[in-house]
């Protein structure tokens, strides 16, 4: 028995000894190709200092925190939802509310727009991804569908470029992959040790990627298919609050409790920037790129909208409108603007 | 992590005893770390707000702080606001002050520093109002989030003390009356810790108490606002980190196991130079920058410029498929291959030009494996089955040219069918013939040169057309998507002619879809709006999330691989609409719509009914027939040929069926639901066979369920030989016969009904010219269903305009 335990504790000495071992050597071979910092690369380029962004759109009409919104494909609606659990379908570009759909749960923390418009998901403390169909003028709560059911709450989830499927991450730190018509569950992801918040899908209309970001401090890559993590990205040193791709698909923007945004770039196996300033010490909630890559959009705790150059690593632009911490931000399909979701019940358009 | 910070915690209150040395205020703590906030996880911003507000105490470097005169009063311990901002301009490097302003507003309400002479509103002025520090002691997440035995004990206290000063507003005395009743059992305790808390306060010195008090007060202005303002300190029930820090514990050696492979696997991945890495994000920012329209614009100027009651036009012109695209559109395609096939105008052009080279399979191929990818899992299995059958089978309709060791792989795979089963053959076609082939010369082609040099500059005067219409309409739900539905509309209508013109080249079908366009939209109604209502069911069902739109709004004129009409027939709805049924828990959307295509009456294929719901059908499809009259032959021929005729000739028939003796009958265009849904031109003859071989009177029968039983009998009689289907093709024609003629004797009957069977002689008569022109062509090498040739206009059609007359 005694000998069981010392043996059983032994490999787990030996194994994290030689995880050491191998961390130590990764980080190594990837030093010996750090050759260039990405501002002397990109100090060829023009700097911006043309950036006119104001609020367009003010969406008011919540009772409570918004927590997250998605762009519907027809890039003018917008799906919202908040703590007090509603969801509202706007057309952003009127302001009306076209949907209010009351869920039996608060905190709906994950909202998304299905590729063909016409469905809606979203889930949140009651751990469950819940499909709302659009199509019909009558009431949309009615016609529902529970797709998937996590041990934890639902921090967020896509549609895949598929109605048929749901992506959601979790608070079980798992991800998991949803047939939308059975409630299947097709593939979950295992390798965070905390909580996931964020996921985003590869832009590569082929790719079987995704990545996570999760509490653990962790930026994961997973393929689709197998349900493997095919790479991993540290150096956060707070929670991952938000993680998008580049537009390229090549690299991954962060967003952190730590305050700051970082590009990950998957060639390069590294981290290749870091977006930081003294002067913001508060949670970055939501990143997005616009669609060049160029500028990454990061929203605050501060109430504050950063505008980062992504390439030259500086601020061009700090947008101030919101009353209480900007929970979510995404740039319109079409990338003629960018939402912003708020604790201060509004959501806004930016453009 | 956890003791850690507990350390560092305890650090932190004995360091706040310090800079003022007055703690002897503080409520005792009555429970210990018991409640909430230590278990769980504080945000890092605390530790570097902390960390700011401890430099900005600094004796020498810090924020001056000194006793500052008020009129006659002096106020201990207190800084100006323009200081505050100012040390932080400085020591932040904030170039403007207004960052500055909203940090210490910042800091302010998360109780850091308060106003010396409002505690209502925890505002920071960047002029010369006072403020003072907060106690470490009372700093936010120092200890836990304050219980109501402690805010009891606070407001007992200051009920014992001076009226004038003390005085309870009025929300504190709800609060505390409140809380009298709440805690009533412990309330003896909590006056006798305030007795005692006010008992030594006294002892201390006049200024001391001046500022103690204050810093209590602010410390519950913070953590028990006023009614209407917000805190930020608000808890979040999401319990962020409690998982990971018990999964962390019991991670046993598997877990190990896994991390040192996974480690292991790391090592081994090929890495790029950081430099090269940066170098390509940096080309790729460089080559999409004009594409960004937050920096570099948008033509004609960014929808979310204009006030909501103007049109976005940018979005009209850049709705997904559009006739005549933008001339940026168009540029962008030549960028990559991806932002070709994305953009489902893009690919529909792509497609256009690999027929002409007769090499479109690959694409579609692909466009499959991409739809079969994300399809529901009950799909899989058919999908599969019917992508082998259309692509990969020896004689398969569209087959596509693989290697040997691929096709193994796949066939290796096709035991058991998965989203995955084609993944590596369409992977091959993508990058080696697709991307590595046909995009360049795509690229390169008079084709794209033609749609680029024709794309519009949206930046010039509205010389758009034909768009109003749809848009206006449908202004309540998705203004966008009716915009592209009746650009489909516009699409399937130059579809339509285009069949009717034969051969043409695609810029010159151009100008058709403009012709047509006009016509189509102002009617409102007619032939167009048949796959107007395809492409809308489809968008209900949306099976085919990314390409099958695109292929269903040009199913007439596109029709040349049976495969891809398979999404726009309704018999293909039908079998569909049962999976969106189920999927919904009351489903009586998507299912209302699917009976209505259902519905005897209105005629499976002819969902125009649907759309055109009710009586005003009749009127406007007499309207549209003599419209099209009007247009003369030239623009119109195809589509009323299509349409019915109910007295189209029987003797036209009989000459056909000499010709199917010997010829291989070929879907055509504007075929539609059975023949659309059939595999390939054997089957679709097959399919018909069971409404027609069997003499049934057709006239009552439901078209569309016809179709799924075909479907039944077209797996079955799969295997028939040659003779037995030249059989049934004779019996058919005979149905043909016996239709027509039931056809005609009703068609005085309603509009809808003669509707109904128009479609139903529609489709075996249609088959018949087709017939008819295999005939003709069936010694040429080309594809028979490839050939536009074969879709010119014939002598049958004629008649079908006295039958319009006579509708």
């Amino acid at each position: 028995m005694a000998q069981e335990t010392s043996s059983k504790f032994d490999t787990i000495e030996s194994l994290t000894k030689e995880a050491d071992a191998l961390k130590l050597r990764l980080e190594e071979e990837r030093q010996k190709l750090n050759d260039v910092t990405i501002a002397t690369v990109a100090d060829r380029l023009d700097v911006i200092n043309f950036l006119t962004i104001k609020v367009k759109r003010h969406l008011k009409g919540h009772q409570a925190k918004v927590l997250c919104s998605d762009w519907s494909p027809d890039k003018r609606h917008i799906v919202s939802s908040s703590q007090d659990g509603k969801m509202i379908i706007w057309d952003a570009f009127t302001t009306n509310k076209e949907h209010a759909v009351t869920m039996p749960t608060t905190w709906v923390m994950a909202c998304a727009y299905a590729p063909s418009g016409n469905l809606v998901a979203c889930g949140g403390l009651d751990n469950k991804v819940t499909v709302y169909s659009l199509n019909t003028d009558d009431d949309v709560s009615t016609k529902k569908k529970t797709v998937g059911t996590h041990t934890s709450f639902m921090s967020c989830c896509t549609f895949p470029n598929s109605d048929q499927q749901i992506l959601t991450g979790s608070g079980d730190s798992t991800c998991a992959l949803w047939d939308v018509e059975s409630g299947q569950l097709l593939q979950s992801f295992h390798g965070h040790s905390k909580d996931v918040m964020s996921l985003d899908l590869a832009p590569s209309e082929t790719g079987n990627t995704f990545v996570s970001g999760s509490c653990d401090k962790m930026v994961l890559m997973w393929d689709m298919r197998t349900g493997n993590c095919v790479q991993a990205f540290e150096g956060h040193e707070s929670d991952v609050n938000s993680v998008k791709f580049h537009p390229s698909g090549d690299a991954v923007a962060t967003g952190s409790d730590d305050s700051t945004c970082r590009l990950f770039d998957l060639r390069a196996d590294k981290e290749v920037a870091v977006y930081t300033k003294q002067s913001i010490m508060f949670a970055a909630n939501a990143v997005d790129f616009s669609v060049s890559g160029r500028l990454l959009f990061a929203g605050y705790n501060d109430f504050t909208v950063n505008v980062w150059d992504s390439l030259k690593c500086v601020r061009v632009s700090l947008l101030y409108g919101h009353e209480n911490r900007v929970s979510c931000l995404q740039v319109s399909p079409d990338g003629t603007a960018f939402s912003t979701g708020s604790w201060d019940y509004s959501l806004k358009i930016w453009a | 992590m956890e003791d850690a910070r507990l350390t560092s915690e305890a650090a932190r209150d004995g360091a706040g005893a310090e800079p003022h040395g007055i703690r002897v205020g503080a409520p005792r703590r009555l429970h210990s770390h018991s409640t909430t906030m230590d278990s769980s996880h504080r945000p890092l911003a605390f530790n570097k707000m902390e960390a700011l507000v401890q430099e900005m105490q600094d004796i020498e470097n810090g924020v001056p702080v000194r006793s500052q005169k008020l009129f006659l009063t002096s106020i201990p311990s207190a800084f100006m606001g323009y200081d505050l901002i100012e040390w932080l301009m400085e020591h932040l490097d904030i170039e403007e002050s207004v960052e500055a302003v909203h940090l210490a507003n910042q800091l302010c309400q998360y109780g850091y520093f308060f106003p010396v002479s409002d505690s209502k509103n925890l505002v920071v002025k960047d002029d010369s109002s006072l403020y003072r520090f907060q106690i470490p002691y009372y700093w936010p997440w120092q200890h836990r989030s304050p219980d109501n035995m402690e805010y009891a004990i606070y407001l007992a206290k200051r009920t014992l003390r001076n009226k004038q000063r003390h005085a309870l507003e009025d929300y504190e005395l709800e609060a505390l009356n409140s809380l009298k009743k709440n805690l009533a059992s412990k309330w003896e305790a909590i006056t006798m810790h305030a007795e005692e808390q006010v008992r030594l306060a006294k002892d201390r010195k006049k200024g001391d108490k001046i500022v103690a008090d204050s810093q209590e007060r602010a410390y519950w202005r913070v953590h028990r606002p006023p009614p209407g303002y917000t805190s930020l300190l608000e808890p979040v029930p999401v319990c962020r980190g409690r998982g990971g820090t018990s999964s962390k514990k019991r991670r046993g050696s598997t877990e190990l196991h896994r991390e040192v492979q996974f480690l292991r696997s790391c090592l081994s991945r090929t890495r790029v130079k950081t430099s090269v890495a940066l170098e390509s994000l940096v080309q790729h920012c460089e080559l999409y920058l004009e594409f960004d329209p937050l920096l570099s614009g948008a033509q004609p100027c960014n929808p979310w410029h204009l006030q909501p009651s103007e049109e976005p036009q940018f979005w009209l012109y850049n709705s997904s498929l559009v006739d005549v695209p933008t001339e940026k559109r168009v540029r962008r395609w030549a960028l990559s291959m991806e932002d070709l096939v994305s953009d489902e105008t893009g690919l529909h052009e792509f497609t256009v030009y690999l027929k002409k080279e007769y090499n479109h399979e690959n694409i579609k191929f692909w466009a499959a494996v991409k739809d079969l990818r994300r399809s529901a899992q009950s799909q899989i299995p058919k999908k599969v089955k019917q992508i082998y059958e259309e692509f990969l089978e020896a004689g398969a309709p569209c087959e596509i040219n693989i290697d040997g060791k691929t096709m193994e792989k796949t066939l290796e795979e096709m035991k058991n069918p998965s989203r995955f089963t084609f993944d590596s053959a369409a992977e091959h076609v993508y990058t080696l013939l697709l991307k590595k082939d046909c995009y360049p010369r795509f690229i390169r082609s008079d084709h794209y040169k033609a749609v680029l040099s024709n794309a519009i500059q949206p930046s010039t005067k509205k010389r758009f057309f034909g768009f109003g219409g749809p848009v206006k309409k449908k202004a309540s739900s998705s203004a966008a998507t009716a915009a592209s539905a009746g650009l489909q509309t516009a699409a399937a209508a130059s579809g339509q002619s285009q069949s009717g013109f034969g051969a043409m080249s695609t810029s010159k079908r151009r100008g058709s879809d403009r012709s047509l366009t006009g016509s189509a939209t102002e009617l409102g109604t007619g032939p167009t709006k048949v796959s107007h209502s395809h492409s809308q069911s489809n968008l209900t069902e949306v099976p085919y999330s990314e390409h099958g739109e695109s292929d269903d709004a040009r199913p007439e004129s596109d029709n040349v691989c049976p495969w891809d009409t398979a999404g726009a027939g309704a018999g293909a709805g039908t079998s569909r609409a049962s999976i969106p049924a189920t999927l919904w828990e009351a489903g009586a959307g998507p299912l209302r719509k699917h009976s209505t295509q259902l519905d005897p009456d209105s005629g499976s294929s002819s969902s125009d009914v649907s759309l055109l719901a009710g009586g005003d059908l009749g009127d406007k499809f007499r309207s549209c027939e003599q419209r099209l009259r009007r247009l003369s032959t030239t623009a119109a021929p195809a589509r009323p040929a299509a349409r019915p005729s109910a007295s189209s000739s029987s003797a036209s028939a009989e000459d056909i069926i000499g010709a199917c003796k010997t010829s291989q009958p070929e879907p055509e265009p504007f075929l539609q639901a059975a023949q659309e849904h059939s595999h390939e031109p054997r089957r679709s003859v097959t399919s018909l066979s069971p409404g027609c071989s069997g003499r049934r009177p057709l006239a009552c029968k439901p078209p569309s369920i016809s179709v799924s039983s075909a479907q039944d009998v077209e797996e079955t009689s799969g295997e028939t030989e040659k003779e037995k289907e030249k059989e049934k093709e004779k019996e058919k024609e005979k149905a043909v016969e016996k239709e027509t003629k039931e056809g005609k004797e009703k068609v005085g009957e309603k509009d809808k009904e003669t509707q109904g069977k128009e479609r139903l002689t529609e489709e075996p008569h249609s088959k018949c010219e087709n017939k008819d022109k295999a005939l003709k062509k069936s010694d040429s090498d080309v594809c028979p269903w490839e050939d536009e040739e074969s879709c010119k206009v014939d002598a049958p059609f004629v008649k079908t305009y006295a039958t319009l007359g006579y509708l």
